[in-house]
């Protein structure tokens, strides 16, 4: 599995994917930050704004992150290599899915420069920026997840980018939607539940809350599991 | 060693395979042969684990591909229809690769990529990535990847396809190699291929298998395909030609010529090669005809595939 997880990552690295994302995210988020949010006039010791915008950016790099996934595999016939090489059907999803996990962690580990320069400005909470950065990871491993089953169950690259952000933008802003068409408080409340925005907040805000935690954890482990079901229904 | 009983594959409402039992050892190249459609592929796929069947067992090296799948897939070396190849990576990184996955140690990985370097000939390109080599270097790094954790039984899809004529005779003589103590299965649309390198064949025919065994064997089973060419004295050709067809060992006359005056070229079908050619020199004698020459002719493999594949197009 780790060969595959090796292979995955360098395969990233060997393409211009990789560092376009990292490349786009890191001047995308500072520049919406620094000059559109106006961190200095604010001039308040947090990075809320900074990883309020998080959601939105995942919406459109994470699918650019799984679109090659499966599709490409299927596409260039490699699947037919992977699935008749010696890994059980978990081991090769999961190699995929801690792969683009990998690349994440480092798009996201390219940002602690930001963190560190304005922790010398004002009085930082430390704890608050790593339960933030604990919640952005969360929060694209589950649109990594999501990503990665799309690609697994369409046959190129640019269906799955497309279905993969239209996916991403329902789930972020369903809760939004609900407030805005104004359904009955009940069914509100259920969609709103269900968002990646609702959950992300608390994290964004510094907290830990288990029932989050524990929202994105469902969200990964039941679409890495229906990623398992299509490979096994393949055959 | 490979072992299937009656293997079915349906996609959907077709079958792709229907009640196909295998069975191959050791030291034995056995050769899939079959029109476009005829299931050859489905079963490569379906013994290398890829494609589980619908009915049957398929039990390869001992361990059978519903129970033990990661046994089976660590006993095969497999080359699809196209090679995988991640094009993005070196041959070096790609075999290094194919080292990680399947348990290769560090310490024998070096021999390893050496040793499928030197027999597929990959030296040039060794360094070069995937995506800038040719056809024929990319076949043969897919065949790489199959043998390089020498692997008991080896299934190998059209193996030669892209390979220019010197190629296809190394590549032939690996499989060769291979095939003394290992178990091999390939399929070709080559028909020259399967009696250069396979000790037996398959004739695959809408999923099922139309013929089997040795060429030879094949050949005698298809009964009434024996054929002679006759180059024959003869005084009254139409009589001779009335009395040649009327014998019970002719099945029909293919050729009477006149070559020049009181000579002729004769081809026959005839039953059986020995009791035929015998039936034939009586028959000679009798009717006061001189046989100046007789050849017995070999029906061909493409002569064989044709009147099966058609058969059952027939059907």
């Amino acid at each position: 599995m780790l060969g595959l997880f090796r292979k995955e990552l360098k395969s990233y690295f060997n393409s211009p994917i990789a560092y376009l994302v990292v490349l786009f995210f890191v001047v995308f988020s500072n520049v919406y930050f620094f000059f559109f949010n106006q961190f200095f006039s604010k001039n308040i010791a947090t990075l809320r704004g900074y990883f309020a915008l998080m959601p939105v950016i995942f919406i459109i790099l994470i699918p650019s992150i799984t679109m090659r996934s499966w599709a490409e595999e299927k596409k260039t016939g490699t699947e037919e290599l992977l699935l008749t090489l010696p890994l059980t059907d978990i081991q090769l999803v999961l190699a995929k899915f801690l792969s683009s996990l990998a690349l994440l962690a480092i798009m996201l580990g390219a940002t602690l420069f930001v963190p560190l320069t304005v922790n010398m400005l004002g009085d930082f909470e430390t704890g608050q920026i790593i339960g933030e950065y604990i919640g952005a990871l969360l929060l694209g491993a589950a649109g990594l997840a999501i990503g990665q089953f799309i690609s697994s169950v369409t046959s190129n690259q640019i269906s799955a980018y497309i279905f993969s952000v239209v996916a991403l933008l329902f789930i972020t802003v369903i809760g939004e939607a609900a407030i805005i068409f104004n359904p009955s408080a009940w069914l509100g409340k259920v969609l709103s539940y269900l968002s990646f925005s609702f959950h992300f907040e608390s994290f964004r805000k510094g907290l830990l809350d288990t029932r989050d935690l524990l929202y994105f954890l469902i969200i990964i482990f039941y679409f890495l599991y229906l990623n398992i079901k299509v490979i096994k229904l393949r055959k | 060693m490979i072992q299937a009983e009656g293997i079915e594959k349906k996609y959907g409402s077709f079958k792709a395979v229907d009640d196909v039992s295998i069975s191959i050892g050791r030291g034995e190249i056995v050769g899939l042969l079959g029109p476009n459609g005829a299931g050859k592929t489905t079963i490569m796929k379906i013994l290398t684990g890829y494609h589980l069947p619908t009915k049957g067992t398929a039990v390869i090296n001992s361990y059978d591909v519903y129970k033990e799948p990661l046994k089976v897939k660590e006993s095969i070396g497999y080359l699809p229809e196209t090679a995988p190849l991640y094009t993005d990576l070196t041959v070096n990184e790609y075999l290094s690769f194919i080292c990680d996955v399947r348990k290769i140690g560090k310490d024998k990985r070096k021999e390893a990529i050496d040793r499928v370097i030197s027999e597929c000939g990959l030296e040039q390109v060794i360094n070069r990535p995937i995506d800038n080599i040719s056809k024929g270097y990319r076949q043969r790094t897919g065949l790489a990847q199959a043998i390089i954790h020498s692997p008991e039984i080896l299934v190998l899809d059209e193996p030669t396809s892209g390979l220019d004529p010197n190629q296809i005779i190394e590549i032939r003589k690996l499989i060769q190699k291979i095939g003394k103590d290992k178990t091999i299965i390939l399929s070709t649309h080559i028909l020259q291929e399967v009696e250069a390198v396979c000790n037996r064949v398959l004739i695959l025919n809408q999923g099922k298998i139309a013929a089997r065994g040795t060429t030879e064997e094949i050949r005698r089973e298809m009964k009434g395909d024996f054929r002679y060419s006759i180059e024959l004295k003869a005084e009254d050709s139409e009589k001779a030609r009335a009395s040649l067809s009327g014998l019970d060992t002719v099945n029909e006359i293919l050729k009477f010529n006149t070559s020049s005056k009181g000579f002729f070229e004769i081809r026959l079908s005839v039953k059986d090669e020995l009791s035929s050619g015998e039936a034939i020199f009586d028959w000679a004698v009798k009717n006061n005809c001189k046989i100046l020459s007789m050849i017995p002719e070999k029906v061909s493999l493409e002569d064989l595939f044709i009147k099966l594949t058609n058969q059952g197009e027939g059907k």
